[in-house]
């Protein structure tokens, strides 16, 4: 007898069917979904279907970024001993993603200058929603501040986590330069006011020199910050302008871009709200023998303890990117990042210069990070010369206004040719 | 003997060897007042990063290494094919704003992964949006407030029913969504009390969230009355999709008259857990749902595959773009590559956990009904010891711990879920080991685990004097 028949035998059953004969017969299906297949006959078929994917030279960002992943992340994450573990349940045979996860709280509190960061959300989005709701359980107000041209993705987001509270939304505009119109937003903060989201590098693409001052106007709401990560290799981290909670999409930390996903979303906040945060978060204690130890702490926030009064309902998170995530900033140091944060401003000012240079200008003057916005609309031809980019401003967020108007990004992967290539595909058009 | 390696090993940011990731020094204009004065970040050689890694990772534990029978997390084998598969740069690449004719292979793996989710659940359209399960529960509530807001009884049906024996996330979704949660006592077998769903069930009720099996491994077979319950008073039925590795291939949402169905693909479809993540949790909804899906599915029309908006009354979006790729490419080449043996899967976990529930039933209570499915829960108390020192004492052994303390119905809870992963040899030693520890002294169980990279660890302290960065 196989080990199966023997197990069978011990639970005095003849087949398998005896298991499961609490399913009434009424219930049963019949599934047809094919037969299985070797492994072989498997890669070529996932190969055939890959293979109808194009790569064509990428102006494309909004969000998610070509960048350079060094091949140390990618191994790194591969390691079975953490792709093939879960949540650090039990925290003494648990140590390594545990020591992992708590620096990554820690990278990312640093490159932030936030006092704490939890080990991870699902994305950049979603965590705005979660800023939200947290926002609201600290002070219990009404209105949420929101910019006009916030990508309407993460709007719809949003409003999707605040649909069971009792919160509006009032949109604050941009002034002529395509910044934060100070006096517009300092208007509509009131006694009501819970949070402002302010997003800086703003999604125009440009660095907003007046995001930095909303802390003057603020009162008494909370400021929710939604920055680049590799922005602030060199920009003033969000720490440093009094915002409460920051937020970010951390895909660009050594994550590949698969489409949109999986993601990872960078969630810190003052340590004041601490018991107000979702998330897990990782702890450092020590054991019975005086050992340095970690374990998550303040579960009593959470979904398992708190149930319906939980914090947020989030259980599995995206720990194996926050892992990638530190690695890659710790591969790159703070020389690394602060290089690449600068090649992306200088690739940004050269694409410029090479569209004004065809007659293609910018809609606002002023420093963009990775994502330029032009007067262009003639997606068509980029589409026959084989350029991918040119997304409408009018495509991805609410300002309809501008009808004409694309964005082009860049990394420090966009080489001068690709740039080159652009340039003299558009012009004449 | 079993014993973890331990490293005194350093934060990344105390090593100081000087990176040596080679990149031209650049510069750039920036206003004055929006520079970084200073940044403080980890400062070595990626051999050193590499090291420190390779350390960590030995003081962790895998399902690689051995068996993990966390109940209700169906720690299984994840096939390294699919993380080939996902690391093919022509998947990896793929920009989520790109035009459709650029993605379409990709398109397609997520269209015949929604095809493949229908089947598998009796269930009609299916998103992939949604992050993992909690979020597809998240989405999954939402639709049902979205659909009784176009009846015009949102007002009305502001409650949402859940059994005792639920997961956390169940009322945390519910609550996060906007509605009030009531919960309903389970029976003396465990099962839904349907006297007590009678009497809970009304006018408010929007909607009840049920798994089936339940969070005890136990097959609710009045499901189809549950059904007829709910239904009858206009209210919908909400299936948690983290058990479906019970039922795969035998039956279905579907057919057991579920509205509303969420997937765990980290659970059922063999995807890895990634040390708590990412995992991703699709959701499926009967037609009459349809039109309340977040935007876009993925459709197909003579053009190709294309995201579709074209959804009348969305709830909108729920993630950033559209769902895991990386994670869906993995479930897909999963059941691509079982087929229909995936049912052989179903019923060889349903095995080992009878059969480990049969053999534990000599030193531990095993409440309820004898017919287990894929996971049962077990108490301790008989043992006069708690499930902590329990689950602390297997450590020692080179095993995971179950579950504990969930479901809250069971007092001193261990909740078994071996998978079709486990062997019979795998499974007598751990059995063996749970026999020690029934019979362990009280006291003297408190001191293990010894041979974990660390021993137990004061959790108060953490808690007390936060500590969250180096
Ligand atoms: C019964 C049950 N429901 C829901 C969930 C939530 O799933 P996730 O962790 O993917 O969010 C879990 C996960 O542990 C579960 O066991």
């Amino acid at each position: 007898m196989n080990d199966d028949e023997l197990m069978l035998k011990s639970l005095a059953m003849g087949t398998f069917d005896d298991l499961f004969s609490d399913i009434p017969e009424e219930l049963r299906v019949n599934m047809d979904i094919g037969k299985p297949l070797s492994e072989q006959k498997l890669i070529e078929k996932i190969k055939k279907i890959s293979g109808q994917n194009v790569n064509m030279v990428k102006f494309l960002g909004n969000g998610i970024y070509d960048r350079y992943i060094p091949h140390l992340v990618d191994e790194i994450i591969s390691r079975n001993e953490f792709l093939t573990s879960y949540t650090p349940y039990q925290p003494e045979i648990s140590q390594g993603i545990l020591n992992a996860l708590f620096e990554y709280q820690s990278v990312i509190s640093d490159l932030t200058e936030m006092d704490v960061t939890n080990s991870s959300m699902y994305d950049g989005f979603t965590s705005l929603g979660e800023a939200v709701r947290m926002a609201y359980r600290v002070n219990g107000k009404s209105e949420i501040l929101i910019p006009e041209n916030i990508y309407r993705a993460k709007y719809e987001i949003i409003k999707n986590y605040v649909y069971g509270l009792n919160v509006k939304f009032v949109e604050y505009g941009f002034n002529k330069n395509g910044l934060l119109d100070l006096d517009d937003l300092s208007s509509k903060i009131n006694d009501s006011t819970s949070s402002i989201i302010v997003e800086n590098p703003n999604a125009f693409g440009l660095i907003d020199e007046n995001a930095i001052r909303v802390r003057e106007i603020k009162k008494n709401a909370l400021i929710i910050t939604y920055y680049d990560p590799i922005s602030l290799g060199i920009l003033k981290p969000p720490g440093e302008y009094d915002s409460d909670i920051a937020i970010a999409e951390g895909q660009q930390l050594g994550i590949h871009m698969n489409m949109g996903g999986p993601l990872l979303g960078l969630f810190s906040f003052k340590k004041d709200y601490v018991h107000k945060s979702p998330g897990r978060l990782i702890g450092l204690s020590n054991d019975k023998n005086g050992n340095k130890a970690f374990v998550m702490t303040l579960q009593a926030r959470e979904q398992h303890i708190r149930r319906a009064k939980a914090m947020s309902n989030i259980c599995s998170n995206q720990a194996l990117l926050a892992v990638a995530a530190t690695a890659y900033l710790s591969i790159l140091g703070g020389s690394g990042l602060r290089n690449i944060a600068s090649i992306t401003v200088n690739k940004s000012k050269k694409l410029k210069e090479k569209m004004k240079s065809i007659g293609i200008n910018t809609v606002f003057d002023g420093i963009n990070f990775s994502d330029n916005l032009f007067h262009f609309d003639k997606i068509d031809i980029l589409k026959k010369k084989g350029i991918a980019g040119g997304i409408k401003l009018s495509d991805i967020t609410y300002m309809n206004g501008i009808t004409d108007a694309s964005f082009f990004s860049v990394t420090e992967k966009t080489s001068n040719e690709d740039m080159d290539y652009l340039a003299e595909s558009l012009r004449g058009f | 003997m079993y014993r973890q390696a331990h490293y005194d090993e350093d934060f990344l940011i105390d090593y100081n060897t000087g990176s040596d990731y080679l990149l031209e020094e650049e510069n750039c204009d920036l206003p004055e007042n929006m520079k970084r004065k200073s940044l403080k970040l980890p400062n070595l050689r990626s051999f050193d990063v590499s090291r420190h890694y390779t350390k960590l990772s030995e003081m962790n534990y895998s399902v690689d290494v051995g068996m993990y029978p966390l109940g209700s997390c169906t720690m299984k084998y994840n096939p390294k094919y699919n993380d080939y598969i996902a690391s093919m740069e022509t998947f990896t690449d793929v920009h989520p704003m790109d035009y459709g004719m650029n993605m379409q292979g990709s398109l397609e793996i997520m269209y015949n992964l929604q095809e493949y989710l229908k089947s598998i659940s009796g269930m009609d359209c299916v998103t992939l949006q949604p992050s993992a399960g909690a979020h597809g529960e998240f989405t999954g509530i939402l639709i049902v407030r979205k659909y009784f807001e176009m009846r015009n009884e949102l007002n009305q049906r502001n409650e949402i029913i859940i059994p005792d024996s639920a997961h956390g996330t169940n009322p945390a979704s519910a609550s996060m969504a906007g509605f009030k949660v009531i919960e309903v006592p389970s029976d003396e077998n465990g099962l839904i009390d349907l006297n007590a769903l009678d009497a809970a069930v009304s006018e408010n009720t929007a909607a009840f969230m049920i798994t089936n099996p339940n969070t005890l491994g136990i097959f609710d077979d009045n499901i189809l009355k549950i059904a007829e319950i709910i239904h009858k008073n206009g209210a919908l039925l909400y299936y948690d999709g983290a058990n479906f590795n019970a039922i795969l291939g035998i039956t279905t949402p579907g057919i057991m008259g579920f509205d509303i169905v969420h997937f765990n693909l980290h659970k059922t479809f063999a995807t890895p857990h990634g040390g708590g993540g990412p995992g991703s949790g699709p959701v499926a909804v009967k037609s009459f749902l349809k039109d309340f899906l977040p935007v876009p599915v993925i459709s197909k029309n003579e053009g190709g595959y294309f995201l579709d908006y074209n959804v009348k009354n969305t709830i909108g979006k729920v993630s950033s773009y559209y769902g895991s790729f990386a994670i869906l490419l993995r479930a897909y080449s999963y059941i691509l590559k079982n087929g229909n043996d995936l049912k052989k899967n179903t019923q060889k976990a349903v095995l080992n956990s009878n059969y480990m529930a049969d053999q534990l039933r000599k030193y531990y209570t095993i409440p309820y009904k004898k017919l287990k499915k894929h996971e049962f829960v077990l108490s301790t108390e008989n043992t006069g010891k708690r499930a902590l020192d329990i689950s602390k004492f297997i450590l020692d052994y080179g095993i995971h711990s179950p579950t504990t303390y969930f479901p809250l119905i069971v007092k001193e809870a261990v909740m078994i879920e071996p998978t079709e992963s486990s062997t019979k040899k795998e499974m007598d030693f751990y059995i063996d080991v749970m026999k020690k520890a029934a019979f362990m002294d009280s006291d003297a169980i408190k001191s293990y685990p010894i041979n974990t990279s660390v021993g137990r660890i004061d959790e108060v302290k953490a808690a007390r004097n936060l500590i969250m960065h180096w």
